[in-house]
């Protein structure tokens, strides 16, 4: 039954959405289906609702136009049954849409997105988005940041390996951004002055694109990440061949600087790992 | 009060007389709509055709010449800023506030003028200094204000990278525009709390009234305080003070930039309302006058606008679920936000019920008005999308937010406004608009801007996110470009049939045919006056003595209809 229903939302978040054939980027997640499930559900009761409306628009258009004979009928609408049946109404558009929507939005929140993984096997990404570039660092062999042994990829590449929770914590250098990756379903603000956290988990290997969502200058448009999902030891090779090539680093560091950038970012910009409570 | 002594400086452009004031602000809404509409019309030209330069018939020849007819990346940032801006704070604001607060609540409630004349004319003249000064920084050599028309430190401040004094410009521009806004303010809520004539009750005001009362209380409450964030946001850019300012950029340990964010959203929400409620009112109103019955619940109408007010002032934070907020903050915001359904879908149903068994007459302001009741419906049912945390992470920030305020913001105002504007036309200028032209206009702009905001959302939801100069920057954002010159193209419509808007509305003025005193059949005042109306409005202060909408009363025979200031027969 339950998926008989899902079935049903899906249709019409096609037939609402899709009359154009655009989808939303494929979801690699794991908790991705969950917002397009509560996206879907809303498209659901919301096209009911706005199908009412216009049916009974077109109906009352019809129905009462003026013409000869016609008249209207009084009706202040203000007796107590009117009242009643005004905020019963309001109630049941509440209880079916918002109740059902922040009920699924609590559980996911609790379930999955406020719920960060801990243990040993969590991936540890910290990201300090500038002015127009995203920079990545790994802990590197002694699982500490803001330690000698730290990994800096180049500018803009994130590797991840498939099917483990990756947390990251992300403050920006210079003005606000937000780390948005379309393909997982997640957003998280960079604001300066706080460390923000967000978690994900892919399910498929691939290359995929992170995005600044939020406003932060005149190239905001082409600040761009790439985001490799791989396999485990795809993963550590790439994370062993970065370490190596670690004494060449201060080359990478000016062979990548803009010339017109007149900040230099530090080197060593990580920090302690925050504990999430 | 005479009328006799008034030369011409006097009587149209220093004015204290609210009607003249009224129009003024009219002007001035009308001007800046059309300098808004444009900006949004070059923009979405980058959108669909990035990086192409633009045709001589958007750019006039004149525009862009430096780059060879090509926007570029700064001049896109300003585009939006100021589009985003100029609707907000001097294009809607000043005719729905400013021009139909003015013209309507002292007619409506049976006042002579405002409670404060000269205040009302500083008021006005603060928002034309304002309008210079934003203005003014177009002539700066690198332009305007670029940081979006929320601004967010520190981009908007000096080391945020957004190059020349544009914005200190537009900082200041807001803090004048808000100074005037607040003394219009105070003058509405006092003109409607002392200046009511005899008998008109609260519960006797027309729900126009009512929607620009609470409009302005919010204004008075809530103004302030971007008041106080912009000063701030001021200090940081002239003083190289560092109150928004953290990380990297900032010389010691820095301000908070996420405190402007909450302060800008305490303000930015009720902000929403502010413009709505005057809509709600009208379209509350004109849906009664033109079903020939009374409005449906008037009195839970009212009620539940105030209660909107009430909770529109705590929700702030749902503008702000990816910016690391606390679970908590974010589950009460999310709940408080949906509890605003309540009253909304209340009052929506008292609407559908106002049309419900009426006598529908389809003349110009009321095609407008079921306008807004449509794209009202989407506005409102699309906020749930966003006012859900988790569906919000994902739409948070991308063109689906875009699609849905203006659902809410432009098509619901504009519709609104334009609804206003034939409905009162009349009275203001003693003639009636065209019809023909009023019709054509209205179903080209519904169906253009329906088109237009809809993909916006379909956009957003393809996970097209804002503000992007060009978006075929990132792959999956690549096979959205059709759908982009779609919406131009419907854009580009919707931008040319606005002319034949000002066109009738200028032909109107002069050789329009002449009106009669109530062509409407409306009971409220204003419609009991003769065009032109003088300086002090009511020859007699009229007693009111009944409620604004007794359209259809069963103890009328030969019209359906008597003004408030009459009783209904054999009912006193």
């Amino acid at each position: 039954m339950k998926q008989y229903f899902s079935k049903i939302n899906q249709v019409i978040t096609k037939a609402v959405w899709g009359i154009w054939f655009l989808d939303p980027p494929k979801d690699v997640s794991l908790d991705g289906y969950r917002i397009d499930n509560t996206i879907q559900y809303t498209d659901t009761v919301i096209t009911f609702y706005f199908s009412v409306v216009v049916l009974a628009l077109v109906y009352f258009v019809f129905k009462y136009r003026s013409r000869p004979g016609h008249n209207a009928q009084y009706d202040r609408g203000d007796s107590k049954k009117n009242l009643i049946a005004t905020v019963a109404m309001g109630l049941l558009v509440f209880f079916s849409i918002d109740v059902v929507i922040e009920a699924m939005s609590f559980k996911d929140l609790k379930e999955a997105f406020w719920k960060f993984p801990k243990g040993s096997d969590v991936v540890r990404i910290e990201v300090m988005p500038q002015q127009y570039a995203w920079n990545v660092r790994y802990p590197g062999p002694d699982g500490e940041f803001a330690t000698e042994d730290d990994i800096v990829p180049p500018l803009n590449l994130m590797h991840i390996p498939v099917n483990k929770p990756v947390v990251i914590q992300i403050a920006p250098w210079d003005v606000i951004h937000s780390f948005y990756l379309p393909n997982f379903r997640v957003k998280v603000d960079a604001t300066p002055g706080m460390i923000n956290a967000m978690w994900f988990q892919a399910t498929e290997t691939g290359e995929f694109e992170i995005a600044c969502a939020e406003l932060c200058g005149n190239s905001h448009y082409r600040m761009k990440g790439y985001l490799t999902v791989e396999s485990e030891s795809d993963y550590n090779a790439w994370l062993t061949s970065l370490a190596d090539e670690d004494d060449e680093w201060d080359e990478w560091d000016e062979w990548d600087e803009d010339p017109l950038e007149e900040v230099t970012i530090p080197e060593d910009w990580g920090w302690p790992w925050k504990e999430i409570r | 009060m005479s009328t006799n002594s008034e030369s011409f400086l006097t009587k149209y452009i220093f004015s204290t007389d609210h009607k003249v004031i009224g129009k003024q602000f009219i002007w001035l809404g009308i001007f800046f709509l059309f300098f808004g509409g444009y900006l949004s019309l070059l923009m979405r030209w980058q959108l669909a055709y990035p990086e192409q330069a633009v045709p001589w018939w958007l750019s006039w020849g004149i525009f862009f010449k430096d780059a060879g007819g090509i926007i570029d990346p700064d001049t896109y940032n300003q585009l939006f800023t100021m589009h985003g801006t100029i609707m907000i704070f001097w294009a809607v604001t000043p005719i729905l506030i400013g021009g139909f607060g003015n013209y309507v609540i002292p007619l409506q409630i049976g006042a002579p003028d405002m409670a404060f004349p000269r205040l009302n004319m500083i008021s006005f003249w603060t928002w034309i200094l304002s309008s210079v000064v934003l203005l003014a920084s177009y002539l700066l050599p690198q332009g305007p204000a670029a940081g979006g028309w929320t601004s967010y430190p520190p981009l908007s401040s000096p080391m945020g990278g957004i190059p020349g004094e544009g914005q200190t410009l537009w900082t200041l521009a807001l803090v004048l525009m808000g100074t005037g806004s607040i003394m219009g303010a105070i003058n509405y809520i006092i003109t409607v709390v002392r200046m009511r004539a005899p008998g008109m009750t609260y519960f006797r005001m027309p729900l126009t009234v009512w929607g620009l009362w609470l409009t302005s209380i919010m204004n008075a409450v809530f103004v302030p305080v971007i008041a106080a964030g912009l000063i701030l946001l001021l200090l940081d850019r002239v003083l190289g003070t560092e109150f928004f300012v953290a990380g990297g950029l900032a010389s010691g340990p820095g301000g908070d930039p996420l405190l402007y964010q909450h302060v800008f959203w305490i303000f930015g929400h009720p902000e929403v309302y502010i413009l709505i409620l005057p809509v709600w009112g009208i379209v509350s109103d004109l849906l009664a006058v033109f079903s020939r019955k009374p409005a449906f619940g008037y009195k839970v109408t009212a009620i539940c606008m105030s209660t909107i007010c009430v909770l529109s002032s705590i929700v702030w934070g749902h503008h702000m679920y990816t910016t690391g907020m606390s679970p908590l903050l974010g589950k009460a915001f999310m709940f408080l936000t949906l509890l605003i359904s309540i009253p909304s879908s209340i009052f929506f149903l008292n609407w559908l019920a106002t049309l419900w068994k009426g006598n529908l007459h389809f003349e110009p302001p009321m095609i407008y008005t079921m306008g807004v009741v449509w794209v009202f419906a989407i506005g409102g049912l699309t906020g749930l999308y966003n006012a859900t945390v988790t569906s919000d992470i994902y739409l948070h920030d991308t063109m689906f937010v875009v699609g849905h305020f203006h659902f809410t913001l432009a098509a619901t105002l504009v519709l609104g406004l334009f609804a206003a504007i034939h409905y009162w036309f009349p009275k203001m200028f003693g003639r009636e608009i065209n019809r023909t032209m009023a019709n054509i206009h209205f179903w080209v702009t519904f169906v253009s801007m329906n088109f237009v905001f809809f993909n916006m959302m379909v956009l957003g939801y393809a996970g097209h996110h804002r503000r992007l100069y060009n978006p075929m920057e990132f792959d999956f954002l690549k096979p959205l470009l059709g759908l982009n010159e779609w919406i131009t193209w419907f854009a580009i419509i919707n931008g040319v049939i606005q002319l034949l808007f000002i066109f009738n509305f200028v032909w109107s003025m002069f050789k329009g045919k002449v009106a009669e005193r109530n062509p409407w059949g409306a009971s409220t005042l204003e419609w009991t006056l003769d065009a032109p109306l003088p300086h002090g409005n009511f020859a007699q202060t009229p007693t009111v003595y009944s409620r604004p909408h007794e359209y259809s009363h069963p103890s009328l025979t030969d019209t359906d209809w008597v003004p408030q200031s009459e009783p209904i027969p054999g009912t006193a």
